[in-house]
């Protein structure tokens, strides 16, 4: 089974950095779609499948926490992983995302960070993996 | 012979003299799949898009979902013989039981063919032909035969 990924931040670099973590972080890696702000973010996930979305908060046009707020309203995404990325420093900010049942990682992050929460919500690590991408193969 | 299928069900054949059958698509999908050469085919009635909403019922009918009904359809059809690269796939229903699409507060025909489409692109496979949309019931046949797809919409019949 392999993950197709969502990376959405308003940085190419850093896109291509969490690209980059993830295809060296052992999980199986299908597709890597990639939007610069959560507008762009909801039109892929309309048109792709995706099985997990790392999102980054401060972006132009629409930023991170609408966008989560859009997938969690969304029947058909809702239980779509997210990995939020950010440089957000606010505990309380971070708190109020957390409660959006989101993993939530600093910017900078060292790529074993990263690695770990995406472990973390994926299960993967453990063979555990909720998410199910596998089964639908066919 | 005429085989019915039913809402959240599906059958393959590989008999020739059969027909298969599914009646009153409203914003339901029905995916038709036939190997030409294997002549192994089946049809799927699903009912929404994501087995997310309720997976206990997922688990105990995967077939009332695209998302966990369509593979099934697939992998039962590969049991038969089929071969995925030779599978000709038609798609008819998702329409909308609104006058109005946009008064439609689910929207459950688009999301079930928005849903199937991105799950097909997963898996790398194109739908020969489709009629989806508007707002009104749909009959599916698919002829064993000849692999032929007749759709039936307020008694008239078109070939799909």
């Amino acid at each position: 089974m392999s993950l197709n990924v969502l990376i959405v931040d308003d940085s190419a670099a850093m896109r291509s950095i969490i690209q980059k973590t993830l295809q060296i972080s052992g999980l199986e890696i299908g597709n890597v779609y990639q939007a610069k702000n959560g507008e762009e973010a909801l039109e892929m996930l309309e048109e792709n499948w995706v099985d997990l979305a790392l999102v980054d908060i401060n972006m132009p046009v629409m930023d991170g926490e609408t966008l989560i707020n859009r997938i969690r309203e969304n029947p058909d995404l809702s239980e779509l992983p997210i990995v939020v990325v950010s440089t957000e420093s606010s505990e309380a900010r971070i708190i109020q995302l957390r409660a959006k049942d989101v993993e939530f990682i600093h910017k900078p992050f060292a790529p074993e960070i990263l690695r770990e929460a995406v472990f973390q919500i994926t299960g993967v690590e453990h063979g555990t993996s909720t998410l199910s991408s596998g089964n639908f193969d066919f | 012979m005429k085989q019915v299928i039913g809402i959240a069900d599906m059958k393959i054949s590989t008999k020739a003299d059969d027909v298969l059958i599914t009646y009153a698509l409203g914003s339901c999908l029905g995916i038709t799949v036939y190997d030409p050469v294997a002549r192994v085919g089946g049809l799927i009635h699903i009912m929404l898009p994501v087995s997310t909403v309720n997976p206990a019922k997922a688990a105990a009918n995967p077939l009332m979902f695209v998302d966990t009904g369509v593979p099934e359809l697939f992998k039962a059809c590969y049991k038969a013989g089929a071969k995925k690269e030779r599978m000709v796939l038609k798609v008819a229903g998702g329409a909308s039981l609104q006058k109005n699409e946009d008064t439609d507060q689910f929207q459950i025909g688009k999301r079930n063919f928005i849903m199937l489409r991105k799950l097909l692109w997963k898996n790398n496979v194109l739908i020969k032909s489709f009629d989806v949309g508007e707002n009104f019931s749909r009959t599916m046949s698919l002829d064993m035969a000849t692999g032929e797809v007749v759709l039936k919409i307020n008694n008239k019949e078109t070939i799909l």
